[in-house]
């Protein structure tokens, strides 16, 4: 059927093409396998999941929100895969070779082949018309990648009906068809390393290799000792991507959902993570052929982040997709570019220990001290410890209530120091290693410690691991509180409150993933307790995350508001959170933003409410 | 003797040297002393006018053509050869940017001291105490000077008020001879200008409504706007609305902007920090609404109204329409 | 070019102010001493000209008062970029400007510093003389509220702020003692480089005994002001308040019929 000049006409084309492929691809991956650190393989059970979840479930890109489109790629994504064996034959044809018997193949047409080519059809015209009518805003402009590959995608299901329906009638005609289907598949191979479509290949190893930590960041350890020589190659490496970053810029497939998502870009600012964290750095790596594009990362977007990870936790490639830390090192350690608001914040931090600047805290005066004999560290922070929010006094004194009716002796360290979790965020490595450095001393011998704020069980937890050997075991106090629920240790009878929502604060629900204890909690102190649309791990952060709580007054943007906006919308009558942050934010906005016809919102944290119904 | 140097602020008396006026006939009177005004810099005449009605010993003018535009260098000599010929025990000037400019220069030219941003003065002690403002005005010190051979002094704006100024004509008027030449004055002044385009002197205004943060919102302006123009007042803010763009840099008032002393000066949803305290403490009355009872702006003002701006002010637009 | 940049240490503004048992000074032991707020925008000022000028040009940072905490500030000024630094160790709280003045000029006069920047005043005692003084004493052109400054080869040009939102430019010659307003530039923060590098940099060490007790002006006492207004408050629901503060307007303060 097919003449040696076509035969060698194959061969020619599709070598090229897989050659064109895989050398752009070694091309990329020899970029990825610079960059800092090492891939990890452990926990394989836990990983091999998260890849069945993520890629044959498609969980992340079946959202609430994009259940339709979600679908739609779906059956676009499993058009591909069923059509492995179909193209695999398809190629063998010319040369007469068989692999699979005429039952088999009709069975696979009419049980495989006929309904995913079908349901991709419809997958990619519904994509398609979504992208070039709809328009929504974040998959970006006008792609011609996609305009060809959505002909492309159409073609060849259109060639493979063709040729199984057997609508050709003359061999001629059967030849321009398979010359078709042959040349899109080919075409594709030129088409995909150098487009967003290498998330074909390359997201289920992505995936696959995420960290399970979120955020995932470097530590940066600073040896004040160190030679010029040694301090030289720490800031080199400051401008340095991890593989797993470089990995993620080749992976991104351009959907734009970090960016739909991001607080500080619904707020008004110019953060676009999509651009800013990930594809501005592209062309710069494939240009140096390296990863030391860290400088490339735009920094007034960097100052922006209020680093919540919802950018990482709703992309579906699974990109590590914030950068802030890595850009803001880089001003802090190497240029000493740091916004004047954020330098009177760090030399409080160098020159006083807390954020405030304050030489005594009240609250530490009143609780008991820290002993041996105590069987927990009661971490206050800085927010408790000085009152960043009076009201939040009530808060702390709501939880010794509940250690003190469960018999639990806890005590507080008179020289606990700021966690460092502001400096750590904004890049200032140098005085967060001074802050921690401190605190994992007053910590020696400490077995358990409890903190009410998310932030310093954060750095206390995971942080400092990455620098010191730590002994101590943290809990968020709502964890703790879940504990001594289930063990009859405390008893809560459900109140009387109505119409009480929850905002979960977005380190405790994405970076310590714990959006069950507070739940359990709220569960059995306001069981009408009603969920916020953005709930769980796709909380909106309050916004003052990432330090820009100290830049709330000056900045412009509304990006501290949003939630407390969401909230007032939700018509609830009492919002509980976990955060003293958090706290401080809804009791900020709500004030201003509520309309002259609603009443207050009630704010409070889950000690208030679990104390206020507490039973015996 | 006493000597008060007044200044030429853009062909009208200063208003600070005027307070200072009065600081001069007090100090002139507790130590029994003549009070001498100076009239110093290039056309004087309007200057000399207006001191006219001054109650005081003597007129003193000093001009020269050098001190057309301002030096540093210029005006320190000329002060320098004043108090070389009259010795005077106390030489006051009002606290503006000029005199900080140049009356250090005075100070150690002569190895006399300068006790400057005089808020307040206590004339029964022994040797006069001269009060000021420290450690961002959380405390006061009591100064005293112990020099022989003179001192400086220069007062805070609303130390004294002008109502206070005694009427009245000098006893004579000399002329006194200044010794420049172009050589003494090593700086080259050029024109001075304004940034913004904008003719509006808050300074002079007799009733100020001023809008601080608790507007909240841009869109919240009219509120105030609305009201300062059913009052006749003159609109003004303190610096984080002009930060963010809510109103011109002009309207502006505090230690980098305008300072102001109207006879009402009504301020909205102002906080009351110090360094927008300064520009407006002078002011005769002084209506504060504010949310936060807190508010340090209730520490200096007549009438604390806690409550929302944004509901009592149009209530009070309208019934002002009203009349 | 060498430029010296006057930089004092004050307590912070968060710290707590409490007048100390001899009413003379305040209590030290409850306050954090740092860079007072127009020295930092000064040795801001300073390093970008050295900078503009990239030859060999050199910004010495200068600081009088007790040794602990100048030297945490002196630090900091080297690890901004100062090139030497020099502290006058003068552990009594000397309040009178021209005295400061005049010590500060003796110890640097023999460096003979093309520019010397000050900032406008300090925060603890604020008489914003001393980059005056000490310019006379040395016999330097001044200017004061210096909101922009550019270099010529033997002239500075500045920009000083005027009232009401006037402003003028002068020339002077140098030497000249410039006071710089806050606000004029975007002070750095120290680099790590820049950190580690200040170890190693010159800090001479003088001692303040030379100096002799002149004051010329002394300061009696310290004291808190008593505040004798009598507010008024008005209070109620917004109609209420309304008509109370018409009723003011009207009767009180004669503004409206």
């Amino acid at each position: 059927m097919f003449t040696i000049l076509e035969k060698i006409l194959l061969i020619t084309f599709l070598s090229s093409a897989i050659s064109f492929f895989l050398y752009h691809l070694y091309l990329r991956l020899s970029i990825v396998f610079k960059g800092k650190g090492s891939f990890d393989f452990d926990n394989l059970i836990s990983r091999l999941k998260r890849l069945f979840d993520e890629v044959i479930l498609h969980k992340k890109v079946i959202s609430k929100q994009r259940t339709i489109v979600g679908f739609l790629h779906l059956f676009v994504m499993y058009g591909f895969i069923f059509f492995g064996l179909i193209t695999l034959n398809h190629f063998l044809i010319p040369f007469d070779i068989k692999l699979f018997s005429p039952s088999f193949k009709l069975n696979y047409f009419y049980f495989v082949g006929l309904p995913w080519a079908i349901l991709c059809l419809i997958g990619i015209l519904g994509l398609a018309y979504r992208r070039f009518f709809i328009k929504p805003k974040f998959l970006g402009e006008k792609s011609k990648t996609s305009a060809v590959v959505s002909l492309f995608i159409f073609l060849l299901m259109i060639t493979y009906l063709y040729d199984e329906l057997h609508l050709w009638n003359t061999l001629l005609q059967y030849k321009i068809n398979w010359w078709l289907h042959s040349f899109v598949i080919g075409s594709f191979l030129f088409l995909i390393p150098k487009s967003k479509h290498m998330h074909l290949v390359l997201s289920p190893f992505n995936i696959f290799l995420k960290p399970f930590d979120n955020p995932n960041h470097a530590p940066v350890p600073i040896d004040l000792e160190a030679s010029e020589e040694e301090l030289d190659n720490l800031l080199l490496d400051l401008s340095r991507l991890s593989k797993n970053q470089a990995l993620d810029i080749f992976t991104c497939v351009e959907c734009g959902r970090c960016t739909e998502v991001c607080p500080a870009n619904r707020g008004g600012g110019i953060l676009n993570p999509k651009y800013h964290f990930i594809l501005d750095l592209k062309k710069p790596m494939l240009e140096n052929q390296d990863v030391n594009v860290v400088d490339k990362i735009n920094v007034e977007a960097g100052w922006e982040c209020t680093t919540c990870q919802a950018c990482t936790e709703v992309c579906p490639v699974g990109n590590q997709v914030e950068k802030a830390d890595e850009i803001r090192s880089f001003q802090v350690l190497s240029t000493g570019d740091v916004p004047q608001e954020y330098q009177k914040l760090l030399m409080n931090l160098q020159e006083t220990g807390n954020t405030e600047g304050k030489n005594s805290s009240e609250i530490l005066k009143e609780l008991p001290e820290y002993t041996a004999e105590k069987e927990i560290v009661l971490w206050l922070g800085c927010f408790a410890k000085h009152a960043m929010d009076p009201n939040f006094i009530k808060s702390v004194r709501n939880f010794t209530k509940i250690l003190e009716s469960a018999s639990i002796s806890y005590g507080v360290l008179s020289n606990e120091q700021c966690s460092g979790d502001p400096a750590n965020k904004l890049g200032d490595k140098l005085t967060f290693q001074l802050l921690m450095d401190q605190n994992v001393e007053a910590l020696k011998g400490v077995k358990k410690v409890v903190s009410m704020c998310p932030h310093c069980v954060v750095n206390l937890q995971k942080e400092y691991q990455k620098y010191h050997e730590i002994n101590y075991e943290v809990k968020h106090h709502t964890q703790m509180i879940a504990e001594l629920l289930e063990d009859n240790r405390i008893n809560i009878t459900p109140g009387s409150l109505e119409k009480v929502t929850y905002h979960d604060p977005c380190n405790l629900s994405r970076t310590l993933n714990e959006t069950e204890a507070p739940r359990k909690l709220l569960q059995a102190s306001a069981p009408n307790f009603f969920e916020l649309e953005e709930h769980g791990k796709d909380t909106l952060c309050c916004g003052a995350g990432g330090a820009l709580w100290w830049k709330k007054d000056t900045g412009e943007g509304r990006t501290h508001l949003l939630r407390a906006e969401q909230v007032i919308q939700s018509k609830t009558d009492t919002v509980v959170t976990g955060c003293n942050f958090c706290y401080g934010m809804m009791n900020q906005g709500i004030g201003p933003l509520t309309p002259s016809n609603q009443e207050k919102i009630q704010v409070k944290d889950i000690a208030d409410i679990v104390a206020e119904n507490l039973s015996n | 003797m006493i000597l008060v140097v007044l200044e030429n602020q853009r062909g009208k008396i200063h208003p600070f040297s005027v307070e200072s006026v009065v600081a001069g006939q007090k100090i002139a009177k507790s130590l029994n002393q003549p009070l001498s005004i100076l009239c110093v810099g290039d056309n004087i005449d309007p200057i000399h006018e207006s001191a006219k009605q001054f109650d005081c010993s003597e007129l003193i003018l000093a001009s020269h053509p050098l001190l057309k535009t301002y030096s540093a260098d210029g005006f320190s000599k000329i002060i320098v050869d004043l108090i070389k010929s009259y010795s005077p025990k106390y030489c006051i000037f009002g606290h503006s940017y000029m005199v900080r400019d140049y009356v250090p220069r005075v100070s150690a030219n002569l190895s006399i001291p300068f006790i400057s941003d005089i808020t307040s003065i206590n004339l029964s002690s022994q040797n006069i105490q001269f009060s000021k403002q420290v450690f961002n005005a959380k405390l006061s010190s009591r100064i005293e000077n112990e020099s022989t051979n003179g001192c400086l002094l220069s007062f805070q704006s609303a130390a004294f008020s002008a109502d206070e100024l005694i009427k009245g004509a000098p006893e004579k008027v000399t002329n006194f001879e200044v010794q420049l030449s172009d050589s003494d004055i090593r700086s080259t002044t050029e024109e001075e200008f304004q940034e913004s385009s904008s003719g509006v002197d808050l300074s002079t205004a007799e009733l100020i409504v001023s809008v601080g943060r608790g507007i909240d919102n841009q869109d919240n302006i009219p509120i105030a706007e609305e009201l300062a123009k059913v009052l006749g007042a003159e609109l003004a803010s303190s610096r984080p609305v002009v930060d963010m763009g809510w109103l011109p840099p002009f309207r502006q008032i505090g230690s980098s902007g305008q300072t102001v002393s109207p006879k009402l000066y009504f301020a909205l949803g102002i906080s009351g920090a110090i360094q927008h305290v300064v520009g407006m403490k002078g002011s005769k009355n002084i209506i504060a609404i504010n949310k936060d009872e807190e508010a340090p702006i209730f520490e200096i003002a007549d009438y604390a109204v806690i409550g929302d701006l944004l509901e009592i002010a149009p209530l009070l637009t309208e019934e002002l329409r009203k009349r | 070019m060498k430029i010296a940049v006057l930089t004092k240490a004050i307590p912070s503004y968060e710290s707590l102010i409490r007048i100390d048992t001899s009413s003379k000074w305040i209590d030290d032991s409850i306050v954090n001493y740092v860079i007072n707020e127009s020295d930092a925008y000064a040795l801001e000022e300073a390093l970008k000209i050295r900078e503009s000028l990239a030859d060999n040009s050199e910004v010495v940072v200068v600081s009088m008062g007790p040794e602990d905490k100048c030297s945490k500030i002196i630090k900091d000024g080297l690890a901004k970029g100062a090139d030497r630094a020099i502290l006058i160790d003068s552990q009594e709280k000397i309040s009178d400007p021209l005295s400061i003045a005049t010590l500060i000029s003796d110890c640097i006069k023999d460096e003979q510093f093309d520019l010397v920047f000050s900032g406008l005043q300090s925060d603890d005692l604020g008489s914003g003389q001393v980059g005056v003084l000490l310019g006379e004493k040395l016999k330097m052109s001044t200017a004061t509220l210096a909101i922009e400054t550019q270099i010529e080869p033997s002239a500075i040009r500045v920009k000083r702020e005027l009232e009401s939102g006037w402003f003028q430019w002068l020339t002077l010659p140098l030497p000249a003692s410039i006071s710089i307003q806050s606000g004029i530039n975007n002070p750095r923060y120290p680099s790590l480089k820049g950190i580690m590098g200040a170890r190693n940099k010159e800090v001479a060490k003088l001692n303040s005994n030379q100096f002799s007790n002149n004051k010329l002006q002394s300061m009696v006492e310290l004291y808190i002001p008593s505040n004798e207004k009598q507010t008024k408050k008005i209070e109620g629901d917004s109609k209420s308040v309304v008509s109370r503060i018409l009723e003011v307007l009207k009767n009180d303060l004669r503004i409206i019929q």
